[in-house]
């Protein structure tokens, strides 16, 4: 740590005229720890839950499940910024999500198979109507902003299964989606080479990897610009922050569109994943889900709901299957309330919560 | 110009009227003190000033401007600020990010695109946030968090958080309400002090009448929403009907 600093100082200037060229985006803090961090678990993550001996065969995870856990990661990351740090509890998340899944999808059909302008699409589409959404929903705090939320979820919903069928297939979801290869060279589905065969599997879940890395990167320096410490200020004291002479609406709001565009990016690559976009995506459970997901990993922290993602997507695909006991297939839900109630009772910061508690206990408390 | 001027403002609420006609002037540098018993509308009045409440009718000027239309963080940002009665603070932030916060907006106003820079590299805001941190003599807290603050050193950040959004007028509503004589007296001199060195202009509303005599040039008795008397401390001392409505008739 001492030599860090010693060179960071004879280095100052060359710093800090990098610095000025790169200007915001040069890291600074924890950040290249946290990515550098998040970079490495992500690549042994999916080796260990589906390839590595003994390992993997306690965990009966699998190549596509490791990939469908980091893009609910993203989704609940997003989530908790708005649940965990802004205090608003939305429960229409599907809207941005499902969303983002359709407009991926048709844009996939209609424009580009390109999964990074694919991903651009519906990104740019769930961020647009969070916007909208959210100008209509946040002029109501509390219970009421929740159920505003929910119904514009609903309307979509129903707008989807048959109003709007010719584009969306109505209650067969949307079949017609064409992913092409990544940078015209690179088919999602097919395997890496060599090494990062075995670690990471297939190009799909690299992709999908390299995006999550971003996303945490992008998450990580929300919350240590202003817009963090305004967030947390405005779900401490709602009517201080704006007796101090901020413009708490235009702040949720952001905190809305933020977390919708986190939602967005989230929902399309959903649909690349599946190459298809059941209706079900905009369907109130999966509203419902990803609050189940923040909680139980914890809100207000920024890992803590990825893990809660994980856990959740275990138990309903893993666990459901009838593992570890073939018995408690059938009951996988009870399974899930079960983990959620007793999570929450010993726990009610979530398993990352937990996992602070243990980590301050054995450096005492020192960060 | 006055600083801040009510012209014929009115608040009811159903049947009852909370302010009556009031028409009060505030100029710059002044400090000014309104008391009143229980219920004469002392809060309601400077709910009315910081546009927490709308008014009935009526006309409210911050340097020459009328504020009526504005939104309350718009009148902070214009220059009012106020310490609220209750320590209103943001419990489970720092100390330091408590100040931080009213000097981000008193900094770089109400709103502001800047999610992707790095706290960091808000000096501006740093320094503003230490400063008054110094002033009001937490700094040596800085880095806990608020909650774990004892009563009186919370009322004296929740004054902090008031001067730090660097306004031209600070209203307090009872700033020493709750306090222990020495945390009263510390709070006194903290605003004896604050009135020196950054001229500010106060509107404060106090119950203890020492406080109120020694601190004011100028006094504003209400009773039942009106202005039943205005003056300097010793003219109010003296006036027979402020000590018959306020003071019970008991002589000072």
């Amino acid at each position: 740590m001492s030599d860090e600093s010693a060179s960071a100082g004879e280095t100052d200037t060359d710093a800090s005229a990098l610095g000025d060229a790169i200007g915001i985006w040069a890291p600074r803090g924890n950040e290249v720890r946290i990515v550098a961090g998040s970079a490495i678990i992500l690549a042994l993550f999916p080796f260990i839950f589906s390839r590595m001996p003994v390992v993997s065969d306690l965990l009966q995870g699998y190549q596509s499940l490791a990939t469908l856990i980091l893009i609910w990661g993203i989704f609940a990351l997003g989530f908790d910024l708005l649940l965990g740090y802004t205090g608003l509890l939305s429960f229409g998340h599907a809207a941005f999500w499902g969303g983002a899944a359709y407009a991926t999808g048709v844009f996939s059909q209609q424009v580009s198979g390109s999964p990074i302008l694919m991903v651009a699409a519906g990104t740019l589409f769930a961020v647009l109507l969070a916007w909208f959404l959210g100008f209509l929903s946040l002029r109501r705090g509390g219970i009421y902003f929740a159920i505003l939320t929910l119904a514009f979820a609903q309307m979509m919903f129903y707008m989807s299964s048959s109003p709007l069928a010719f584009i969306t297939g109505g209650e067969n979801g949307f079949t017609g989606v064409e992913t092409g290869e990544l940078f015209g060279m690179f088919a999602l589905e097919s395997e890496l080479p060599s090494v990062l065969g075995l670690l990471l599997g297939t190009w799909l879940y690299a992709f999908v990897a390299i995006i999550t890395v971003l996303c945490i990167a992008f998450a990580y320096r929300i919350l240590q610009s202003p817009y963090g410490m305004v967030f947390r200020a405005i779900r401490e004291n709602e009517q201080r922050a704006e007796f101090v002479g901020l413009n708490v609406w235009r702040y949720r709001l952001m905190s809305f569109i933020l977390s919708g565009l986190f939602a967005g990016i989230a929902g399309s690559l959903f649909t690349i994943h599946g190459t298809y976009v059941p209706l079900s995506s905009l369907y109130w459970t999966e509203s419902g889900e990803v609050v189940i997901m923040t909680v139980l990993g914890g809100t207000g922290s920024l890992f803590g709901p990825m893990i809660g993602a994980g856990v959740y997507l275990y138990v309903e695909n893993i666990v459901s299957g009838g593992h570890p006991v073939d018995f408690i297939a059938p009951f996988w839900h009870l399974i899930l309330g079960l983990v959620f109630v007793v999570t929450i009772w010993m726990f009610p910061r979530g398993i990352w919560g937990f996992v602070r508690d243990v980590r301050d206990m054995i450096t005492g408390g020192d960060e | 110009m006055a600083l801040l001027e009510t012209e014929n403002l009115v608040k009811e609420f159903g049947g009852l009227v909370a302010t009556d006609d009031v028409n009060l002037t505030v100029e710059e540098n002044e400090r000014v003190s309104i008391i009143g018993p229980n219920g004469a509308g002392k809060s309601t009045l400077i709910n009315l000033i910081t546009r927490r409440l709308d008014p009935t009718s009526g006309d409210i000027r911050f340097k020459g401007e009328s504020i009526v239309d504005r939104d309350p963080h718009e009148v902070v940002q214009m220059g009012v600020s106020k310490s609220f009665q209750t320590a209103s603070i943001f419990s489970n932030l720092t100390v330091r990010e408590n100040a931080e916060i009213a000097a981000l907006a008193a900094e770089h106003g109400s709103f502001g695109f800047k999610f992707l820079e790095h706290r960091d590299s808000l000096t501006d805001v740093h320094e503003v946030a230490r400063d008054t941190l110094d002033a009001v003599g937490l700094l040596g807290q800085a880095d806990r968090t608020a909650s774990e603050l004892p009563y009186g050193d919370k009322r004296r950040l929740e004054i902090g958080i008031a001067l730090a959004a660097e306004p031209d007028l600070l209203l307090m509503d009872e700033p020493t309400a709750g306090m222990s004589p020495e945390e009263t007296e510390a709070t006194v001199e903290l605003v004896e002090e604050v009135k020196r060195e950054l001229g500010l202009t106060f509107v404060l509303i106090e119950h203890d009448m020492e406080i109120v005599f020694s601190i004011s040039d100028r006094i504003v008795v209400l009773n039942r929403g009106r202005v039943i008397a205005e003056g300097t401390p010793d003219e109010i001392r003296g006036d027979p009907e402020v000590q018959e409505a306020y003071l019970g008739g008991v002589d000072l």
